[in-house]
């Protein structure tokens, strides 16, 4: 608009004063004073459209005009007195005044013009940049509008690398197609005009390329017609992170004006770029996010892990990966392909064909099975050939087949579990993505951490569920099965167990079976199988939890992720077992004895190298009537006891005096009494008979008087003693020999009971009088007990009901 | 009674530890027939006490009696310096294995059950002492004869 009104400016400055000139032609033609006026208007117009200039010729072919056709004489330049030459004069210094008014006035509104154009530029690169989504069409359109706003032919942004050594050039508009063919990207420290821009942090402008040649020699072997040239760092909170390069159709001066607005545009594109690149990285945080809770949930959703890593590997693609696979490591060791994901599900299948053709080796030096070895990861940012070539190992087919896939950047981690790598998850990029950052790898990283954890948690919860059944089973089993892991810990133990350890479930589970069940350490020791072996069974006393000694019989099998333990209580068991072993030896020793004696006189008798004496003769006759007594007496009692146990045993039911029957207990006791015993009965007066067994209560009696005097071997007295309580009538055996300690007092009349030798000081016996008095007396519907105490002797008491 | 074709430059005495008196009155007709001396003791405090003052050649002795047991006994007199080369003879009704093994670790050189042969014992027990008084009680314990290590144990 302001060129075509400078245009009729200077049309203005030549046509009015040249059209008020011709009024001279009228037959009325204006006087002096009115052209004079029209005149100063053709100048206003001139001066206003055209600007000074245009004002300053209108003010010479007016004054002109006005002297010559108006002004007396008329038709001559000389004017006719020094008042009208005056009046020419004052024209003339208004007519420039009003030039010059006009010429400002016009100028300020040119300004006002220039700067409103150039904000509508901006304007226009902001609103671009504003419509830009991704980051390249934020760098086309940087490029695009940088070059229309900075009236340039061409322009191109460059931007420094990740690792700040290159300048990459991202967007270019306007050069030849080839002008950039070796230069997509330079060295940040080469020797060019946007290294150096970069470098300096400041702009260049060069009014013509000779200038540009002259001070970057590298730069005149790039081709093509260039003019000016202006670089401008792009500056981002300081720090130059690339550079904007405008080329001009022609020589320029950049003047302050211009190199403000390169400036401006500049910062502009900083800003844009900033902006943009903040915005990718926070998209793609929010995808990684995004990506990373889909497949959490993905992951959590089965417990087919099988299946949950194909879908795994399908959601990676193709947001995170072109191609996406997913390797588990097999019971053998080997590695099997699980998933590969592609797109398109036809490559999938091309890629899954083509890892059966080609089996991972697990002893390859890098990939997957070199993931796994190691545990890991792999990050590849840049595919080289090279390293196809390597990975090919030689197989020309194979390298072809990699090299047409394009692929350019590669991550694989290992997923691994507890301390063991379960396979390897792998994601590449072709050239169709950008390249992995740190970032794809601590995402990758991530993923393979919660999908590894999910595979073993579906491991584990299998593992659970099998033993659950396991335990419903168990719960029904007598013996106690204890279920360890590897570091020891009671994974599961059955009800039985449980009992037989004196433990509770609930606070056992989950602890160390040493650290929480009294005496597993003893089976630690001497049940603990090899890895994979087994152990046992082996019979221990283990002190429980609840201070118990018991007998377990335990066998351990190990199964290589932990141990079962296999617990029986042999206690009772044992102590019968122990008892009658006990029984065995001492019945044998009892039978030995006066065998021996018997079987010893005997063929002492029946020597024919010795004749002896009659009193030697009596003596030995008189030890075989006495000894086979006693055998017989034994016999008998291993044979009362035979009875009792089967039930076989009849009891008369007769009536008695009891007293009668004690006394003759102890008449027939007084005719082979050792020294030092004396024997004495105390009855009260009137004791009722009783009713009962006689004969059995005299065997009673008897015995309970045998016990008294055997077990006094430094003499004394035994004292019998009769009475009534109650409906009983009440018998005491009392002596003052070795006692017998209270914890004993239930036990000895037990079966082939007998107190420890140190107690007995070697006085032998069945163990089973006390055990047959007792039956006996209960089958008469009495009792038996005794009241003792180590050293001071003992009192036995029989109760036998009275006789109605 | 008459005595036995064997003689001896002087009698060898036996001490004969048993809480039983039929057991000690057998061998002490036995041995005596054979010219030997027979100590009696009824108890282990009592064959401690024979065995330290008389220094018998040879105990037979009882595993089960009262206060001080056969065992003890036997400890007692392998610990004692004036006692410890007396050659022992068990003679018990204990027919363990255990027992039995026991005796041998002891340094027992025999281990008699009952019932026994009375007749043979002097035979038995004048060996012992022949071969003892030769030295070769180490050898006689290897040796371990049958006469004097029954094998028809009750286990």
């Amino acid at each position: 608009m302001l060129r075509s009104s400078t245009a009729l400016g200077w049309a203005a400055a030549f046509l009015a004063p040249a059209l008020i000139s011709s009024l001279d032609a009228l037959s009325n033609r204006p006087s002096y004073q009115l052209a004079g006026f029209l005149y100063l208007l053709a100048v206003s117009l001139a001066a206003y459209l055209g600007g000074f200039a245009a004002g300053l010729v209108a003010t010479v072919l007016a004054t002109l005009g006005l002297d010559y056709f108006f002004t007396p004489p008329r038709h001559d330049f000389v004017p006719a007195s020094t008042d009208q030459a005056a009046g020419v004069a004052l024209f003339f210094v208004v007519a420039i005044l009003i030039s010059q008014l006009f010429g400002r006035r016009r100028q300020v509104q040119r300004q006002a013009e220039a700067a409103s154009a150039r904000a509508n530029r901006l304007q226009a690169v902001t609103a671009r940049l504003a419509e830009a989504v991704t980051p390249q069409q934020v760098l086309d359109a940087i490029v695009t509008e940088g070059v229309e706003a900075a009236e340039a032919r061409a322009g191109a942004i460059g931007l420094v690398t990740a690792d700040g050594q290159m300048i990459e050039i991202v967007a270019q508009r306007g050069y030849e197609r080839n002008l950039f063919v070796g230069w997509e990207s330079f060295p940040l420290a080469s020797d060019t005009p946007m290294g150096k821009a970069i470098r300096d942090e400041s702009p260049f402008f060069f009014s013509t390329s000779a200038e540009r040649d002259a001070a970057f020699s590298t730069m005149s072997t790039l081709g093509g017609p260039s003019h000016a040239l202006a670089i401008l760092p792009l500056v981002v909170e300081g720090r130059a992170i690339g550079a904007i390069a405008f080329t001009f159709p022609t020589e320029i001066e950049f003047d302050a004006e211009r190199r403000a607005l390169k400036a401006t545009l500049a910062q502009q594109a900083a800003q844009a770029i900033d902006r943009v690149r903040l915005y990718e990285a926070e998209r793609a945080l929010r995808q990684r996010m995004t990506f990373l809770a889909d497949a959490s949930e993905l992951l959590g959703s089965s417990l087919d892990y099988e299946a949950t890593l194909a879908q795994l590997a399908r959601l990676a693609v193709p947001e995170m990966a072109t191609w996406c696979s997913v390797d588990m490591v097999g019971p053998d060791r080997s590695i099997q392909r699980l998933a590969v994901a592609h797109e398109d599900p036809e490559r999938a299948a091309w890629a899954e064909r083509l890892g059966e053709e080609y089996p991972p080796d697990p002893d390859q030096p890098m990939g997957v099975p070199n993931v796994i070895r190691t545990m890991t990861a792999e990050f590849v940012p840049e595919i080289t050939d090279e390293l196809l070539v390597e990975a090919a190992q030689g197989d020309e087919r194979l390298l072809e087949i990699v090299r047409e896939l394009g692929l350019r950047s590669a991550i694989t981690v290992p997923l691994i579990a507890r301390g063991r790598a379960l396979g390897a998850l792998s994601l590449i990029r072709d050239d169709s993505a950008p390249r992995y950052t740190e970032l794809d790898l601590d995402l990758a990283s991530e993923l393979a951490r919660r999908a590894a954890s999910a595979v073993d948690n579906a491991g584990l919860y299998r593992e659970a569920e099998r033993r659950g059944d396991a335990s419903r089973a168990l719960a029904h089993v007598d013996d106690g099965v204890v279920l360890l892991d590897e570091e020891g810990a009671v994974v599961s133990i059955n009800p039985a167990a449980a009992r037989i350890l004196a433990v509770d479930e609930a606070t056992v589970v989950g602890e160390t079976a040493v650290g929480s069940i009294g005496g597993w350490s003893e089976i630690e020791d001497n049940a603990r199988p090899e890895r994979g072996g087994t152990r046992g069974p082996v019979t221990l006393p283990l002190v429980l939890s609840n201070g118990n000694e018991r007998w377990i019989s335990v066998s351990g099998v190990d199964f290589g992720d932990g141990a079962v333990y296999a617990l029986r209580d042999v206690t009772e068991e044992r102590l019968l077992e122990r008892t009658r072993s006990d029984f065995v030896a001492t019945a044998s020793h009892e039978l030995r004895t006066p065998l021996a004696a018997v079987l010893g006189a005997v063929k002492t008798l029946r020597r024919e190298d010795v004749s002896f004496d009659p009193d030697q003769r009596e003596m030995l006759m008189d030890m075989i009537d006495r000894e086979a007594e006693r055998l017989s007496g034994i016999v008998g009692q291993i044979l009362l006891t035979g009875q009792l146990d089967a039930g076989r045993l009849r009891l008369e039911h007769e009536r008695f005096d009891p007293v009668a029957l004690t006394k003759s207990v102890v008449d027939s006791a007084e005719l082979h009494l050792p020294t030092g015993i004396e024997l004495r009965v105390q009855a009260e007066k009137d004791v009722p008979a009783v009713a009962g067994d006689e004969n059995q209560l005299r065997q009673v009696i008897s015995n309970l008087v045998d016990n008294a005097i055997k077990y006094s071997p430094q003499g004394g007295d035994v004292e019998l003693r009769l009475n009534r309580n109650g409906q009983f009538a009440r018998i005491e055996v009392a002596d003052s020999g070795l006692g017998i300690p209270r914890d004993e007092h239930d036990r000895i009349f037990e079966k082939f009971y007998r107190l420890d030798p140190a107690l007995t000081r070697g006085v032998n016996g069945t163990g089973l009088g006390l055990y047959i008095s007792k039956e006996l007396v209960e089958r008469m519907n009495g009792r038996i007990s005794v009241d003792s105490e180590p050293g001071r002797g003992s009192t036995f008491v029989v109760e036998v009901p009275l006789a109605i | 009674m008459s005595a036995s074709p064997e003689t001896y430059e002087s009698p060898l005495r036996v001490l004969v530890a048993d809480d039983e008196p039929p057991i000690r009155l057998l061998c002490q007709v036995n041995l005596a027939v054979a010219g030997m001396e027979v100590l009696q003791a009824a108890d282990g405090e009592e064959a401690l006490r024979l065995a330290r003052s008389e220094k018998p050649d040879l105990v037979l002795l009882d595993l089960m009696m009262p206060n001080v047991g056969g065992w003890t006994v036997a400890q007692e007199l392998a610990a004692d310096e004036r006692t410890r080369d007396i050659p022992i003879v068990f003679l018990t009704a204990r027919a363990t294995t255990g027992d039995r093994r026991r005796a041998e670790k002891l340094g027992a050189l025999g281990y008699v059950l009952k019932p026994f042969d009375p007749v043979r014992l002097a035979p038995l027990v004048a060996g012992v002492v022949a071969r003892c008084s030769r030295g070769e009680a180490e050898d006689l314990r290897r040796e371990r004869p049958p006469e004097l290590w029954p094998a028809d144990l009750d286990e």
